[in-house]
């Protein structure tokens, strides 16, 4: 059984994982979407209720019947490497390259129709007080009204993008940011606002979950930093435990949404608690893992690989 | 009017990190010019930043 690996060529963090299930002797295709059609091909033949299909890339040919898992890393858009690339192109090759492996049987990393929703930030919010995680009040709105009675009341509060930085060149980033309470917020019917209040922290969390299995680390956040992906505060990550009660609400989590792997980042108050601030379906972990040797890549390729025989 | 959170906006640092290594399709891993893994070499695959959390990608959703 094979298993098949979605990602760009330059994605180093698929060769962490890549080199483990070499290392298990386990058959593996790796593609990029952007290189259908061209580099690689496909064929899927729906005839009276059966259904055959294959992938060739590099030499390689992958028949849907041989298919363990796929594991959605960074793929490329597909189509994206074309003689003649276009937005209609790009559909076509999605329609045929995806439709083909939704009908394989194969288990996900995580499917992409469960990352869509993942990574609707105001979802992950609700799914996270249900799972019983401490979650910082949060507005979104359109409202200034609600803005000012928002900031009145919590009055140390930040700002943050529900979807990232706007595109554009040159490039721009967005971090989460403190604003003081009595802010002009008359922006805010210009666009949904997602205002949140302040954690003052002692230390960045950043807990990967793969399957069951839970990686935590911990890095010491420097007075007044805001948000833990700017700055180089020079300190170290470091392995930590994970309590029973954040494992517990982990796994309700990663249950109520179909994930399979997910990269959680939380904010540690002065009482040592944990406080949810978001959940990256695709999260990086490559960073974690070479800084504390967590053994994070050997997990995920075990939950790829198939079962060995010595397991029965 | 300008939607309220891109009061916030700062030019993205760049990266300008040249990739010491290219895609071997035989091995279906990066390799460094002496034909080694890429990821053997720890502090390279730290320094370039491939593998780290960067907040808000667009493209990947792999913050």
């Amino acid at each position: 059984m094979t298993v098949l690996i979605l990602t760009c060529r330059q994605d180093v963090t698929a060769d962490m994982v890549i080199a483990k299930l070499h290392d298990r002797g386990v058959p593996l295709v790796r593609l990029d979407p952007a290189d259908l059609p061209g580099e690689a091909a496909l064929s899927a033949e729906y005839v009276r209720g059966d259904f055959y299909g294959h992938l060739s890339t590099d030499g390689r040919l992958l028949s849907m019947g041989a298919l363990r898992s796929i594991w959605v890393r960074r793929p490329g858009e597909p189509a994206a490497h074309a003689e003649e690339p276009s937005a209609w192109l790009t559909a076509e090759t999605e329609q045929a390259l995806y439709g083909m492996l939704y009908s394989a049987t194969a288990r996900w990393m995580n499917h992409p129709c469960v990352s869509a929703q993942a990574r609707c930030k105001p979802w992950q919010l609700s799914l996270a007080h249900r799972s019983g995680f401490a979650v910082p009040p949060t507005v979104i709105t359109t409202f200034p009204r609600v803005a000012r009675q928002f900031a009145a009341q919590y009055r140390d509060i930040v700002v943050k993008s529900a979807s990232g930085p706007p595109p554009g060149d040159p490039p721009v980033s967005l971090p989460t940011t403190r604003i003081p309470p009595d802010t002009d917020f008359s922006g805010v019917a210009a666009g949904p606002t997602l205002l949140q209040q302040y954690v003052p922290k002692r230390a960045d969390i950043r807990l990967t979950a793969v399957g069951t299995r839970l990686f935590a680390a911990r890095k010491l956040s420097a007075e007044g930093q805001v948000d833990g992906r700017y700055g180089d505060t020079g300190q170290p990550w470091k392995a930590v435990d994970v309590t029973e009660r954040i494992a517990r609400a982990v796994r309700d989590y990663m249950s109520l949404a179909g994930l399979a792997y997910a990269a959680f980042d939380f904010a540690e108050d002065e009482e040592g608690l944990w406080w949810f601030l978001e959940c990256n379906q695709g999260g990086q972990f490559g960073f974690i893992e070479l800084e504390t040797g967590l053994p994070i890549a050997e997990a995920v390729a075990g939950w790829l690989a198939p079962p060995s025989r010595d397991q029965g | 009017m300008r939607p309220f959170v891109l009061n916030y906006v700062l030019p993205a640092e760049s990266p300008a990190v040249t990739l010491p290594y290219t895609y071997d399709s035989a091995l279906q891993l990066n390799v460094l010019p002496d034909g080694q893994p890429a990821i053997v070499d720890r502090d390279l695959i730290l320094v370039t930043g491939t593998t780290t959390s960067t907040a808000g990608s667009k493209t990947h959703f792999d913050d």
